[in-house]
């Protein structure tokens, strides 16, 4: 009875003995790991532990782990390590040790500590993992970061240097070249004032010429510092009221121009999100051409309104006034470009490149479909992000 | 316009057209007597603070508007407008920013120094002399400063 007991209990250990020695080898194939005895000394290394630190067993055996310490921990590192496990704590971390050759490696480490019937630690074992790739890839990414929120920052300041310089061309453009014109257009005044009656009627008509063309020149400026400043200005988008804006900008215009016959017809307009500021200067550029260009008609036609494509709101200016030849569509919107002579219609040619500047920047598209004398009819779209 | 006040006004204009054009217009007024003018930054500063021969102005305490430009050579008008409301000797002395500058950046930061007033260079003719003209009559006839 016993003999079998002692036989079935020699079996139990032989078995746990064999599990042991298979869980030992599967931990050798896959770990680095050492044991050290209460004093840090270290009292077994496996084949991993030698291989990746490059030292011999028998140079191991014996000496403390600062044999492979690469002084890249501070002090306070390993203090807080041996606190932790001389209370008998298993500790986690990631060291950085020195190899033989004075390379170095990383380690994903846990030390478990193993303690007498006393409680006081007995032998510390250690599971290594190499994890210098891992580390590797790590610096790699931080420095290819460091590097490119260094280049963001010098990008940053290039942009900042060029919009300052742009800032300073538009300002002493602003003040520079207007100078010159005030002398043009006012000492051709006082030459007509103090001088006018001396001078033949043909000599008086050149002056006032020359005055004419400084004031257009300053309107000019004007409106080319209007535009550039447009790209400058942050866009702050809100839900705006298209009718009720079509509606105070007619006003301004003058609606109803008692003075002409025009027939205007608003149909209903969709809300949609965009800055309010710039949407009205978008509309009082549209609707004040669709007014310029319709009032040598008896009866004036401007239609204002909205259809639905798809997802967008396409809102739409149309009048029965001169329109314009297709084939130069494409020199519409740009600065500076007039399709009419100024003797007809007045005018510096920055409206549409204005509105198209405007309706770019909320993500949207402008277009135009004319013929000559057959009126015109501008359209836009607010860019999906920003419209309604 | 008829001389109701007395006061004096100090025009700073570096460009020699327009200070040309408004004294002809000041003079159209038959204000020409009561217009002073410095072509420079540091001129203005002399002619209100004194220099060295004349230690405080002997006219600073009878004027009644200093008409400034923004751009000026050696001393900017920013400046001599700081310099202007931070002392006690001149604060009261109302400023008219007079400048072709539209940056709303110039207009804010004008009036943040104490300016009474900016106005925009016109490039018409007939609307300069108008502001001119305007300026001398509002500041110097229907204006009463402090004494």
């Amino acid at each position: 009875m016993t003999k079998l007991t002692s036989l079935d209990s020699h079996a139990a250990l032989d078995e746990s003995t064999r599990e042991i020695r298979d869980l030992k080898a599967a931990l050798d194939e896959h770990a680095i790991v050492a044991i050290t005895d209460p004093q840090g000394k270290i009292s077994y290394v496996n084949d991993k532990f030698c291989a990746i630190s490059q030292y011999s067993r028998d140079e191991l055996l014996g000496q403390d782990h600062r044999v492979v310490n690469s002084a890249h921990h501070p002090k306070e590192f390993f203090r807080a390590l041996w606190a932790t496990i001389g209370r008998g704590r298993v500790w986690k971390g990631e060291i950085q040790n020195r190899a033989k050759d004075g390379t170095f490696y990383w380690v994903d480490t846990t030390i478990v500590p193993f303690l007498d019937e006393s409680g006081k630690p007995r032998q510390y074992v250690a599971i290594r993992a190499d994890i210098t790739e891992r580390k590797r890839a790590e610096e790699q990414v931080r420095e290819l970061n460091a590097a490119l929120e260094q280049r963001v920052l010098e990008r940053t300041a290039q942009l900042e240097a060029a919009n300052r310089e742009l800032e300073a061309f538009s300002y002493s453009v602003s003040h520079d070249l207007r100078a010159p014109l005030r002398a043009m257009d006012g000492f051709s005044l006082a030459v007509l004032e103090d001088f006018g009656p001396q001078l033949p009627g043909e000599g008086q008509r050149q002056l006032q010429v020359i005055r004419q063309a400084a004031q257009r020149m300053g309107r000019l400026i004007d409106d080319l510092l209007g535009f550039s400043r447009l790209g400058r200005q942050p866009l702050r988008t809100q839900a705006v009221d298209s009718g009720a804006l079509v509606r105070t900008v007619l006003e301004e215009l003058g609606a109803p121009w008692p003075d002409r016959q025009v027939e205007v017809r608003l149909g209903k307009l969709p809300a949609c999100v965009g800055d309010a500021a710039l949407l009205r200067q978008v509309w009082m550029n549209l609707l004040s051409n669709a007014v310029k260009y319709s009032r040598k008609r008896y009866c004036a036609r401007i239609e204002i309104g909205a259809r639905r494509d798809g997802a967008a709101d396409i809102f739409f200016v149309r009048d029965n006034g001169t329109g314009f030849d297709m084939r130069f569509a494409d020199k519409l919107f740009g600065v500076f470009q007039r399709l009419h002579r100024v003797e007809d219609y007045e005018g510096t040619g920055v409206g549409l490149a204005i509105v198209q500047r405007i309706i770019l920047r909320h993500g949207g598209r402008v277009w135009a479909e004319a013929a000559p004398d057959q009126g015109a009819t501008f359209s836009f779209t607010l860019g999906e992000g920003v419209g309604a | 316009m008829t001389t109701g006040g007395t006061g004096q006004m100090l025009l700073v204009e570096d460009n020699p057209h327009d200070l040309e054009l408004a004294m002809r217009t000041f003079g159209k007024a038959g204000v020409a007597e009561r217009v002073q003018f410095a072509r420079d930054g540091a001129e203005a500063l002399d002619r209100l603070f004194g220099d060295a021969t004349r230690p405080v102005h002997a006219e600073s305490d009878n004027l009644g508007l200093v008409v400034l430009d923004l751009h000026l050579p050696k001393v900017d008008g920013q400046e001599i407008l700081r310099r202007i409301k931070s002392d006690a000797r001149t604060k009261h002395i109302p400023v008219v920013v007079l400048t072709s500058s539209r940056e709303l950046k110039d207009v804010a930061e004008c009036y943040r120094l104490g300016a009474n007033s900016y106005v925009i260079k016109p490039v018409s003719s007939e609307e300069y002399a108008l502001v001119v003209r305007t300026l001398g009559v509002y500041w110097l006839q229907f204006n009463h400063p402090p004494k």
